[in-house]
């Protein structure tokens, strides 16, 4: 979308919001943003101007059930890869509790159910306080972002269907379908599954599956439990399977693909208000034979009130390479106005197609200045020394005002 | 299932679900503790980001009564409107600290780690409009590379177990599969069959006439 249709299409919306509804309240946050940093492609110095806007109009009307929500970015930047864009997130129309039993949503949105996810430009109708069971069906405009604008076809089209529980305390279900239309042709039909159960106040039994009606296969099958024995301790265990599939329309979708497999076990633990541990382990398979394992360990300390350190490692040994690194960050809250922060990440990675080892490292530090209550400064610089640069730096300065 | 479910949990109806919008600005360890008290499971803990799509993917997860959906797309669709000092952007976009350091070096191994989890986020046009700037041939895979001094390639031995791996990284820089024709296709050349074993090509061609008619 062109920035004079996001331009146009917010403009006409506030005007209308403000030409019509003088009891609204109207809240967000504007974020202007002026980054600088090396284009990947053209190794271009790219200087750039970013306006965020977040909108959230509320109780238009007496009884306060229509709201609108918009969400987008403009982006100018300038030098030799000089490029406009802009991408709205969501621009919908909320209108809650129709006759107390249907919601609905009409504009860009993000949508989603067991089966899926999109963001659309289409209606979401929900329909709840009708027995245990609620129903969402959406429909709607397929949208998808490029690296600049936006990448699909006009009339690619979403739409789904669910039906889930909806007021058990310890029990969650859902069944849904969800279709895609690429060109006219019917690209992807997959019908999903989510459950989740709570058993003997310290269990969690959870799960999720999609069936893909094209290959007749499961697409993708999760299931966990999680054992709490106190609010602080979280033991996880969890399979999880994926077989690729592909739009119909693509050639991919009638290739011979192998089944992916993962086993995941995890342990989160936080010993005080201080001091929080995680240990993760991941065995995965990708059929013939090819397998890696991965280990995580992280820790979490506040050794005093305004000092936060985070520290991460992961080390992943097995097909097509391995990557060892750590991920350092600290954050210093000087008092309730000013915060600085800083860290490191050091990843040494080896493809099987490279012969040593390569070694990437970032460096960052960055700061907050609270001017008011509703305006803050912030600004963040970053270099990267790796395979691909000596020296790469990158940056950005923020302002946000909330409104 | 559902109707199933409904009468084997009837008496949790009387239970009914509690609405957190009162409680969008408490701290998580309280969040927590009352629900160890109510035996639901704690949340948003440090396994939250890996572990949240179960919970927030399904339709009426209670997930809008704190959030609004920029707090989402901000993290799958590269918005930074509520990015905090440790987000780094690739370009303007902003990224997870899951695209950690050189991403673009170690995303091939990274992309493995469940290879679903890109999708969540990226469209397949992105990897493609991304690797189209690279001359065909300049990137290092495995099952492409000269096989000794000669003029073999690794290709003819390791393509085919790796494309049943990893196909979906085949479409990043093939995406109509033209290369992968020259000996697929029905029509011509080694006439080698590519489908699975259980293949369902009448629920392709009931559903698209286009995609059996580039080979048959």
């Amino acid at each position: 979308m062109g920035l004079n249709r996001v331009g146009k299409a917010l403009t006409a919306a506030l005007l209308l919001v403000t030409g019509t509804a003088w009891g609204a309240e109207i809240n967000g946050r504007s974020s202007t943003q002026f980054l600088w940093y090396n284009n990947e492609f053209t190794e271009n110095r790219v200087f750039e101007a970013a306006e965020y806007l977040r909108v959230g109009v509320t109780k238009i009307d007496t009884a306060g059930k229509l709201s609108f929500y918009g969400y987008g970015r403009a982006a100018q930047s300038i030098g030799e890869d000089y490029d406009t864009t802009a991408r709205l997130y969501y621009f919908y129309a909320d209108y809650r509790d129709l006759f107390d039993k249907v919601d609905l949503k009409m504009g860009r949105q993000f949508v989603n159910n067991s089966a899926g996810s999109a963001i659309i430009d289409g209606l979401q109708v929900d329909l709840k306080n009708v027995g245990p069971v609620g129903f969402t069906l959406f429909g709607g405009r397929d949208v998808v972002f490029g690296l600049s604008g936006e990448a699909g076809y006009a009339w690619n089209t979403d739409l789904g269907i669910s039906a889930y529980l909806t007021d058990m305390k310890k029990t969650d279900a859902e069944i849904s379908w969800l279709r895609k239309f690429v060109k006219g042709d019917t690209a992807r039909d997959t019908i999903g599954l989510s459950a989740k159960q709570y058993l003997l106040n310290s269990i969690k039994l959870y799960g999720n599956a999609r069936f893909d009606l094209v290959s007749e296969t499961f697409n993708e099958v999760q299931g966990g439990i999680k054992y709490f024995p106190t609010s602080d301790l979280v033991f996880t265990a969890e399979y999880y399977q994926s077989y690729p599939t592909f739009d119909t329309t693509s050639i991919y979708s009638v290739f011979a693909v192998n089944e992916y497999q993962e086993g995941v076990f995890r342990i989160d633990y936080a010993l005080n208000d201080r001091i929080s541990l995680n240990l993760g382990y991941n065995r995965q398979g990708y059929g013939e034979g090819a397998a890696a394992n991965v280990y995580h360990a992280g820790v979490g300390i506040r050794p005093v009130d305004q000092l936060k350190l985070n520290v991460e490692y992961d080390n992943r040994q097995g097909y097509y390479g391995s990557t060892n690194g750590v991920i350092v960050d600290a954050d210093y809250q000087i008092n309730k106005d000013a915060q600085v922060s800083g860290g490191i990440t050091y990843d040494v990675y080896q493809r099987d197609t490279l012969t040593n080892d390569e070694t990437a490292r970032r460096y960052w530090i960055g700061g907050k200045y609270r001017f008011a209550k509703n305006m803050a400064l912030s600004g963040r610089i970053q270099e990267d020394v790796n395979a691909r640069y000596t020296e790469n730096v990158s940056g950005r300065l923020t302002f946000d005002y909330d409104f | 299932m559902l109707l199933m479910m409904s009468v084997l949990y009837v008496q949790q109806a009387a239970a009914q679900r509690q609405n957190h919008k009162e409680y969008a600005d408490s701290k998580i360890s309280d969040c927590n503790s009352c629900h160890k008290a109510e035996g639901i499971a704690p949340n948003h803990d440090g396994d939250w980001i890996r572990n949240h799509r179960t919970l927030a993917g399904k339709s009426g997860s209670n997930c809008a009564q704190c959030h609004d959906q920029s707090y989402c797309l901000d993290c799958h669709k590269g918005g930074g409107i509520n990015a905090d000092l440790t987000l780094d952007t690739f370009g303007r976009d902003y990224v997870p600290k899951s695209h950690r350091s050189d991403f673009v070096n170690l995303h091939p191994i990274k992309a493995l780690d469940n290879p679903q989890t890109c999708y969540r986020c990226h469209d397949q046009k992105y990897c493609t409009q991304c690797h189209d700037r690279f001359p065909k041939g300049s990137l290092r895979i495995k099952s492409h590379l000269p096989s000794g001094s000669g003029q073999s390639f690794i290709w003819s031995s390791e393509h085919s177990t790796e494309a049943r791996r990893n196909l979906q990284s085949c479409q990043t820089c093939h995406p109509e599969g033209d290369v992968c024709l020259r000996c697929h296709s029905a029509k011509s050349g080694p006439m080698v069959n590519p489908h699975p074993k259980s293949f369902k090509g009448g629920n392709i061609s009931s559903r698209t006439n286009k995609t059996c008619r580039v080979c048959h």
